[in-house]
């Protein structure tokens, strides 16, 4: 960051980040409620307020928690761990202003490494209690996140390709100064990394966030043991994984309204993170519809869809290279 | 607002590509039948951007007859003659060649096509139109073919035989920018026999088999 001299800036830059993680986790609750919301309209019901998970996430933190006595430490700390890397892992992301406090120590492999990490984490806890669901669970996870792998590199391949470098930061500022780009490569990638985000947050036809039956259940399964603090934890997480995937996508593939780069002063940056905002609202209302249009597919169905996603990533390879 | 002519040539042929893989991986023939719907009208449409561009009106016209006879008529027809079929006979069960295996095989492709164009054709002076159309059309040939070798039904076929087709009128639009008007309705009259054709062949093939399965015509019947 050689662009901050003084003093003075690079403090108020530095307070512009903080201040991003704290929005992130403030409004990444805020996407679930209205995900489930316009979920519950389109199914007509009415369906709960926009705020409820604050609601669930304050009444969980404030129970009793109940821990398996057949279960070790890795049961125990798997939460905090998930908690810590997600929140790790944001702090890396620019989500609301095209800058991230920690941009200059890691790029979006790290971010993946982070949330690959929270993901083992929460598959080592679904073993660890040992029951059943759990062990179903986590070999589905397992059997997903493999797949993701190949699609989700291929893609950020295309995005570093196209705009240069991995660094996150200069990724989204040069996205965010190339304007609306219709270039195929990255059409393509648009393509793959909408369907990885589905897989990656558990969408369906991946995974139906909204069920406890036994048979379809994939990340439900893995957290069924949890209760109190800890599921707080593990649902803000969740959330806040939501969140930040669905900006990144806003921020790299439809830089619309996001200001070139941090030192624009104070009235672009404020319009910028609400034209965030917005379309990560209307992209999780996209989402919300998908869910209500298709059903949960087959678990052995499921990697057709994720050759979909690596076959788009491949053919925008070919156009970038062309 | 001004929109640049080369975005919209890029964004119809992926509109293309997306079509075609969208007849890759869907297993039903309801499936396949409306990604070719789609492609018809994106082929349409780029069609219409080449008359736009160089202001001939009868590739205007070749633009409504693909929209009416490939979008329209051709779907329609298959549709009629496949409605007493029972639903289990339209689904690709059993392809020869994986689902997965064949989406990324078309994705390669691709590539082939891209590759061959442009080590063939850089250096032969072509217009825009041509440089970004050609490779989608060899590759919609490519796939169509794919497609065709690849599965077992019959249905699955007479699809790829269409793909194919309409790669071959996106090249001699795009390379020519039109050959002549009655040319292009004796192309398209051409289709319309041959899809109504092979709808009789399939009705009857379902008469006497009793599915579209291609292996139960290699063996002999003696009756």
């Amino acid at each position: 960051m050689t662009l901050f001299t003084t003093g003075a800036d690079s403090l108020k830059v530095v307070a512009i980040g903080a201040l991003q993680v704290v929005a992130v986790f403030a409004f990444a609750p805020l996407l679930t409620g209205i995900m489930r919301k316009v979920k519950a309209r389109t199914q007509k019901r009415i369906g709960a307020s926009v705020f409820q998970p604050y609601y669930e996430i304050s009444k969980l933190w404030s129970k009793d928690e109940v821990v398996s006595d057949y279960s070790s430490w890795v049961f125990r700390s798997a939460p905090w761990v998930v908690a810590l890397a997600t929140i790790t892992a944001a702090l890396f992301i620019p989500v609301f202003v095209p800058f991230s406090p920690f941009s200059a120590a890691g790029d979006v492999l790290l971010v993946i490494g982070l949330l690959a990490l929270a993901r083992f984490f929460t598959m080592l806890a679904g073993i660890d209690a040992a029951s059943a669901f759990g062990g179903i669970g986590t070999s589905r996870e397992m059997m997903i996140s493999s797949l993701v792998e190949p699609g989700l590199f291929l893609t950020i391949f295309v995005v570093s390709l196209t705009l240069g470098g991995t660094d996150l930061t200069s990724l989204v500022g040069a996205a965010a100064r190339s304007g609306v780009v219709i270039a195929p490569s990255m059409l393509f990638g648009l393509i793959s990394f909408f369907i990885i985000i589905l897989a990656e947050t558990g969408r369906l036809p991946f995974d139906n966030p909204a069920t406890h039956l036994e048979l379809t259940m994939v990340h439900e399964a893995m957290v069924l043991e949890y209760s109190g603090r800890s599921l707080a934890l593990i649902e803000w997480s969740q959330s806040t994984k939501q969140l930040v995937l669905l900006a990144l996508l806003a921020n790299l593939f439809l830089p619309l309204g996001m200001p070139t780069s941090i030192d624009v002063g104070l009235l672009p940056l404020g319009l910028g993170a609400l034209a965030v905002l917005a379309k990560v609202a209307l992209i999780s209302v996209l989402v919300a519809y998908v869910e209500t249009r298709v059903a949960k597919w087959r678990l052995f169905r499921v990697p057709d869809l994720l050759t979909v996603a690596i076959a788009s990533a491949m053919v925008g390879m070919i156009f970038f290279y062309l | 607002m001004q929109v640049p002519l080369s975005e919209v040539l890029t964004l119809s042929s992926v509109a293309l590509l997306v079509s075609t893989f969208g007849v890759v991986v869907r297993r039903g023939f309801a499936g396949w039948l409306s990604a070719y719907r789609y492609q018809s009208v994106v082929l349409a449409g780029s069609t219409a951007v080449i008359a736009y561009a160089t202001g001939l009106w009868e590739i205007y016209a070749a633009a409504i007859l693909t929209l009416v006879v490939k979008a329209i008529v051709i779907p329609r027809l298959l549709v009629r003659v496949t409605e007493s079929v029972k639903d289990e006979f339209k689904i690709e069960a059993n392809p020869y060649v994986s689902i997965r295996l064949s989406l990324l095989i078309s994705a390669l492709l691709v590539a082939l096509s891209y590759g061959v164009i442009h080590e063939t054709l850089i250096s032969a002076n072509l217009d825009v139109y041509a440089l970004t159309y050609l490779p989608v059309s060899v590759s919609l040939f490519f796939i169509g073919l794919f497609v065709m070798v690849s599965r077992r039904m019959a249905l699955n076929q007479v699809v790829g035989l269409l793909i194919i087709e309409n790669g071959l009128f996106l090249f001699t639009t795009a390379l020519t920018q039109g050959v002549s008007l009655i040319i292009e309705v004796g192309i398209l009259a051409d289709i319309l026999v041959g899809v109504m054709i092979s709808a009789l062949l399939l009705l009857r093939m379902s008469q006497t088999f009793d599915s579209f399965d291609m292996v139960s015509l290699e063996s002999l019947k003696d009756d």
